[in-house]
């Protein structure tokens, strides 16, 4: 089969730049349209020259065949790209070996010139259900030697190799390219054009069609003036599809370890290499899920010395083995899965060792169960409120979001969402998540979720004084009405909690004053962690979101001349009549839900040049990550302050200077890049390289950060990061001495359950490196178990908290207090249920101190003008 | 805000500029002897004024002019006692490298005082590298070889170049001459070295880039001809100094050494450079070889997003190395919004970049160069996006050669030095830094150079190179240094050569 191959590896590697990827899986199948949202999100990551979808898990009725046929048979899809070829192809590989059961040519709309912004003709697109001709199938076992083989494991080897020879025969990556495979698996198939993802669900008229899991991939590919959809993601092996964002450095070497298995990539891009290695180890190798990861992302460095013993003897064995397979450098794989031999569906995200692309998984819990993972948040928030808009039982805010630490021995960098059958409904199944090592996540147990629509009617007008709010409003106490809601929770059911937001609401817009304090109100019920009982948390957010949404979106517009009022309002329709603060008019509030998420009529863009005007107050809303908040305003951006509602974007804050921006809710990456000075507050995590060359600014981070904080930060940046980080905190930390003018990291190592409440995390940082090669600056780790170690350190080392240094953070962990609500006192200082005094609870991480000397090579003599 | 040099340029003047040590080395020494009767027939004879004659007593005050060997009325052969003799100055012979010569330090120096190329005696074209720009001449039409001195005259040939040229927001640049100064960092080179450079930029009409180390207040005057580096180190970046400029460079790598980080050692962190980085004095200074934040070609276009949003108006400049996959980065930095794509090949770098790096890691800048331009304009956008090459570049010959090979403008940088009077130690990163208070921060070795010295010196260098090209445009019967961009045809390669007449 492989005679006439080239020997060499083809090193004409397309040269693929970063994508967008994104993907769920769903308890339940969903329509197609559900993937547009998120993929339009993530059109700044590719460029329209390659954008694919696969579909898996369907109901057989929608594709026009049986139950059995859908389970059985492969779907063998085929691009063609040439017209005329299908009479030869069906001649030579389909017709002489296999069973069709059903074939059809696939709708699309007439014109593609009818969808907009798409260039290039899609492919036509021909579906055979086929099995494997009995007789051939034993005749390719007999020839083969397969003849010990279960029968279904060899039709699936027979079933890849007649697509690689259909590609051989009809497509060349470097030649003539007249029709290719896109997915020959069962149960699920791919489509891919030159163009945005979401346009192959336009084209294809896949709007309403159904499927339990869908991934989708934005490309940017940088090569040739000739696209082709061959070269788009996603890619297979047999019962998978994989999309990937990154490039990784040694393709090379992958393609000559597969070329010892031959496997002989096709279509020359990494991302075909990748998924060949997956089908190679988990259908011809066999193995589990957990060695497949394994091999591909293996654990490395201190994470592996802390697997158990008998971890380590098999995984020493897995990389011995296929060390020279696995992908180096930057790479995040989105695989859907047709475990068919368990009858699971997979939706899985794997990262890589050293964590260089951005991810999020997140889980949705309740009646109907998503599991969603993609590059950036936003489109997670986008999936979710596309999905909530068709169906009220799912929420447009998932139960947990996380990221996962590539090749760790925490989580393995990797997580999967299983789809099992459930017995009783035929169009359902039951989703579940676990990490590499087979550990559940779960969301919180024992809460129900609000279903509007359902249960909760209201009788407008009789809901005025359930409630007694009117004193918080008249005596201005927003912590007081807070306070009164959050302990309300626990009596009330969803629908007097929907009452009395209303009621709110009504107080909201009964002027300013009265607005200020109920947003206040509102934002701490976003901000802070509390019991919410037998409630979702994700369902009060989404309730207090919608409630503040719809009160700031009632303000006057900067256009109507008729009425005053210190807050305006401005968005994408009147964002021309945009001008400066007249007399009395304070605060702008800019409803970002249209704008682009970057260049020269995005919202950060319109806010730069209102702070020009003269505006100094900001409430941002409706975010669906846009990008670039509160850069450009230069120096002199002192008293100025940004509220951030919504899914904020990436490189908020980046450059900042003197201004100070809140985050009401998570925040994504490259946050408060080269920061100078100000105050950042993020009312949850942040993403990869937070802070990367900061040299100044106060930060308070409730949650985590990603990969990479503070990265060659000097001069004197103060952090206090309330969670934990994935790796590489503080690498090359060049800020000063702290006790001088300089800059630190205050690490708390702290979580919230699921009822609110602070407790320390199981190690204050897992990660492998911690402050490697810094030269100044300090991180002060709450760990009283003292399980930070000199393993972890590179450059660094640890020394006892004097009481100086506890005079120096302790105003920021007052601050800390103030903002998070998190204890120095019953939080920080308390050691399994005991008060500890602050220096037995704190370790100070220094860079290991200067060998002496150095003071004496002439550098006193150099004087400091 | 567009605009800026629509008004007629002016060439600012040329001013003799001798050089600041009492005895400037060159070629040749003349020796002499005690016979010398004090005639005054060698003051009369020399036309390069190596011999004056002062109080009655004539001295061989400008040894370093001597043209030696070449010259038609040697002074010793016209003595009439036989008192000088000519030979050849050992001090000259150690100077420099295979890359830099002595010849061309020599020349250099020579470009640098008189803003002229020298008139002979030294080999001012090219090195003795034995590859590079340097196994390359310049293909000259046989009909067209009349004079081989600059007239002077621009004879209305356009040798300035517009930077931005896609149609967007930012601003338009335009150079008045094919090149501009590549980055120097503070704490690599010296105050004087820098501001030296960027007035000289600004009044050439041209910019200068402040490299990684930072953006010094001293340079606030010239911001419009500042070009601002945004590094992997991000050292010295604010939003204020990007806001102050109109062209902002990311440096991804560098052509001396790809695929590796900066490093500044510990002994150069002085406490101004520390404050400018704002970094621990006496530590040493690490660059990533990534930038951290961008680790694909979707995060590439974010970065260049995020400059926009800072500056909006401001023109991004990539500058990359040469790996082999370079045409693919260029179009991808062209796709991302760059407005120019800044190829910095390995043979330029002072001494501190590891041999192993320089010699062995990415593709040689006239292998790199061609496959770009010939890409782009496979691609359709050759001409919305400016190549600017670097690496290497000594004389105007070397920077004719590079645009024939598909660049619009070059990036100096060691010649800027040279004018500077470098003798190419490389002893750059060493000690207390360079002897000649070149490449130092230590505040004694400053004192070496003076402002107004260092700016016209390189005023004077770069007005001898414009000349020079000017001259070699008329002999290829070009009016516009647009017409020899990408004219391989116009090269010959000494490796492949035929009978051609070359220069």
């Amino acid at each position: 089969m492989v005679q006439g191959l080239p020997s060499m590896v083809n090193d004409g590697l397309e040269a693929e730049g970063g994508c967008g990827v994104t993907g769920f899986a769903c308890s339940i199948p969903v329509r197609g349209r559900h993937i547009f949202e998120p993929s339009k999100q993530m059109h700044n990551r590719g460029n329209g020259r390659g954008g694919g979808i696969a579909a898996m898990g369907f109901d057989p009725k929608m594709l026009g065949v049986s139950e059995e046929i859908l389970r059985e048979d492969y779907i063998l899809q085929i691009a063609v790209l040439e017209d005329g070829v299908m009479d030869d192809l069906e001649a030579r590989f389909i017709d002489p070996f296999f069973r069709v059961d059903f074939s059809e040519r696939i709708p699309h709309v007439d014109d593609y010139r009818n969808i907009e912004g798409l260039d290039a003709q899609p492919p036509e697109v021909f579906r055979y259900f086929v099995r494997v001709r009995p007789e051939v199938l034993k005749a390719f076992m007999a020839e083969n030697n397969l003849s010990g083989m279960a029968p279904r494991r060899a039709e699936d080897e027979f079933v890849y190799q007649n697509s690689f020879n259909i590609n051989r025969t009809f497509y060349d990556a470097t030649a003539s390219q007249r029709a290719f495979v896109l997915s020959h698996g069962r149960n699920f198939f791919i489509l891919k054009i030159v163009g945005y993802a979401e346009q192959v669900v336009q084209y294809y008229k896949l709007d309403n069609f159904k499927a339990h899991v869908w991934i989708a991939h934005q490309r940017y590919p940088t090569k040739g003036k000739v696209w082709h959809p061959g070269g788009a993601h996603p890619f297979i092996g047999l019962n998978e599809a994989l999309v990937h964002n990154g490039d990784f450095a040694n393709h090379h070497s992958v393609a000559e370890y597969l070329m010892q298995k031959h496997l002989y990539p096709q279509f020359l891009t990494d991302t075909e290499v990748s998924v060949l290695l997956f089908d190679l180890y988990s259908r011809t190798c066999g193995y589990p899920l957990e060695y497949v990861i394994e091999a591909l992302a293996p654990t490395m460095e201190r994470d592996f010395d802390e697997l158990p013993a008998d971890k380590q003897r098999l995984y020493r064995a897995i990389q011995a083995a296929h060390i020279h397979g696995s992908p180096d450098g930057p790479w995040f794989f989105i695989i859907a899965r047709n475990d068919t031999r368990h009858d699971r569906l997979q939706l899985i995200g794997i990262t890589d060792t050293s964590m260089l692309r951005p991810q999020v998984f997140a889980l949705h819990d309740g009646q109907v169960q998503v599991g969603l993972v993609c590059s950036e948040k936003q489109a997670i928030d986008a999936t979710l409120k596309s999905l909530s808009a068709e169906d009220p039982r799912v929420g447009d805010v998932a139960d947990r979001y996380w990221n996962a630490r590539g090749g760790s021995h925490t989580d393995g960098g990797s997580f999967i969402f299983n789809l099992d059958k459930s017995p009783d409904q035929p169009l359902e199944r039951r989703l579940t998540c676990t990490d590499k090592f087979g550990n559940e996540i779960t969301a919180p147990a024992g809460q129900s979720p609000y279903l509007p629509g359902r249960v909760y009617y209201l009788v407008e007008g009789d809901d005025k004084d359930r409630f007694d709010i009117s004193e918080f409003f008249n005596l201005q106490r927003p912590d007081r009405l807070y306070a009164y809601i959050r302990d309300g929770i626990e009596m009330w059911d969803y629908a007097d909690l929907m009452d009395c937001l209303k009621q709110i609401r009504g107080w909201a817009r009964s002027g300013d004053a009265h607005f200020e304090v109920a947003l206040s109100a509102l934002t701490l019920l976003m901000d802070r962690r509390y019991p919410t009982c037998d409630k979702k948390r994700r369902s009060i957010l989404q309730m207090v979101n919608h409630t503040v949404e719809t009160i700031l979106r009632h303000f006057p517009s900067l256009a109507r001349e008729d009425v005053k009022s210190t807050y305006r309002l401005v968005d994408w329709e009147t964002r021309q009549f945009f001008r400066a603060p007249a007399y009395q008019e304070k605060v702008l509030i800019i409803d970002a839900s249209l704008f682009p998420p970057e260049g020269d009529h995005c919202d950060s863009r319109l806010l730069a040049e209102a702070f020009f005007r003269g505006w100094r107050r900001f409430i941002v809303f409706g975010l669906k990550g846009q990008r670039f908040h509160g850069c450009g305003l230069g120096p002199d951006s002192g008293g100025v302050q940004i509220d951030i509602y919504g899914s904020s974007g990436d490189y908020m804050g980046s450059g900042m200077d003197g201004l100070s921006i809140h985050v009401h809710g998570d925040a994504q990456d490259q946050l408060g890049q080269i920061m100078k000075s100000g105050k950042m507050v993020v009312h949850g995590d942040v993403g990869q390289t937070f802070m990367y060359g900061a040299k100044g600014g106060e930060v308070y981070v409730m949650g985590n950060a990603a990969g990479r904080p503070l990265i060659n930060a000097v001069g004197r940046p103060r952090v206090v990061i309330n969670g934990t980080c994935l790796d590489y905190l503080g690498e090359s930390f060049m800020a000063g001495d702290p006790h001088d003018g300089g800059g630190f990291v205050v690490l708390n190592g702290m979580g919230f359950d699921d009822q609110g409440k602070v407790h320390p995390l199981p190690s204050p940082y897992p990660g492998s490196n911690l402050f490697s090669l810094a030269s100044g600056g300090a991180i002060y780790v709450r760990d009283p178990h003292e399980m930070v170690e000199e393993q972890q350190l590179n450059g660094g080392e640890i020394v006892p908290m004097e009481e100086k240094d506890w005079t120096l953070i302790l105003p920021y962990l007052k601050e800390n207090e103030r903002l998070f609500d998190i204890s120095i006192e019953d939080d920080l200082l308390v050691v399994n249920g005991e008060s500890r005094s602050p220096i037995g609870v704190y370790r100070k991480v220094r860079p290991r101190q200067k060998t002496a000397g150095l003071e004496k090579d002439g550098l006193e003599e150099w004087v400091d003008e | 805000m567009n605009s800026s040099n629509q008004q007629a340029f002016e060439l600012p003047k040329t001013i003799k500029t001798r050089s600041r040590f009492r005895n400037p080395i060159g070629k040749y020494r003349l020796n002499r002897t005690d016979a010398c009767i004090q005639c005054g027939k060698c003051v009369e004879t020399c036309p390069y004024g190596v011999h004056v004659m002062r109080r009655g007593r004539v001295l061989v005050e400008n040894a370093y002019r001597c043209v030696g060997v070449d010259c038609d009325e040697p002074c010793h052969d016209m003595c009439p006692v036989g008192a000088l003799s000519l030979r050849r100055n050992p001090d000259f012979d150690v100077m420099g490298d295979f890359r830099w010569p002595p010849d061309l330090l020599a020349s250099t120096w020579y470009m640098a005082e008189f803003s002229a190329m020298p008139p002979k005696g030294l080999a001012y074209k090219t090195g003795n590298s034995g590859g590079g720009f340097d196994r390359l001449r310049i293909k000259f039409p046989a009909s067209t070889v009349t004079s081989t001195a600059s007239d002077g005259s621009d004879d209305g040939i356009n040798v300035g170049i517009d930077l931005n040229r896609r149609d967007d927001n930012a601003h338009r640049v335009r150079i008045e001459m094919p090149f501009y100064g590549g980055g120097m960092s503070y704490g690599s080179v010296s105050i004087t070295t820098m501001l030296s450079r960027i007035r000289a930029a600004a009044a050439l009409g041209t910019f200068c880039c402040t490299g990684e180390g930072g953006y010094p207040d001293e340079l606030k005057p010239y911001d419009d001809h500042v070009i601002t580096q945004v590094a992997t180190g991000l050292f010295g970046v604010r939003e204020e100094t990007i806001q102050r400029v109109k062209i902002v460079e990311f440096k991804y790598a560098q052509g001396a050494k790809p695929g590796l980080g900066g490093h500044l050692l510990g002994e150069k962190v002085t406490p101004g450079v520390a404050r400018m980085r704002e970094a621990v004095v006496g530590y040493p200074l690490f660059s990533p070889f990534p930038f951290h934040s961008v680790y694909s070609v979707e995060d590439h276009k974010k970065h260049v997003d995020w400059i926009k949003a800072i500056n909006p108006e401001a023109l991004v400049s990539v500058k990359v190395s040469t790996p082999t996959d370079v045409d693919m980065v260029a179009v991808g930095s062209y796709y991302a919004g760059a407005h120019i794509i800044h190829l910095d090949g390995s043979y330029g770098g002072t001494g501190a970049a590891p041999e192993i790096a320089k010699k062995n890691i990415a593709m040689p800048i006239e292998y790199a160069l061609p496959k770009v331009h010939r890409f782009l304009t496979e691609e359709g956008v050759r001409d919305q996006v400016t190549v600017i090459a670097s690496g290497g570049v000594r004389t105007p010959h070397d920077v004719a050669k590079i645009i024939a090979l598909g660049a619009d403008g070059v990036c100096t940088g060691t010649a800027d030095l040279v004018a500077l009077e470098c003798i190419r130690c490389h002893n750059c990163e060493s000690g207390r830094g360079c002897a000649r208070g070149i490449a130092t921060t230590d505040p004694e070795l400053m004192e070496l150079m003076d402002l107004d010295w260092g700016t016209q010196r390189i005023v004077n260098m770069f007005l001898a190179w414009r000349a020079e090209l000017i001259r070699i445009l008329k002999r290829l019967g070009m009016k516009d240094i647009k017409e020899l961009v990408g004219r391989t045809d116009c090269l010959v390669h000494l490796d492949y050569r035929e009978e051609v007449q070359s220069d």
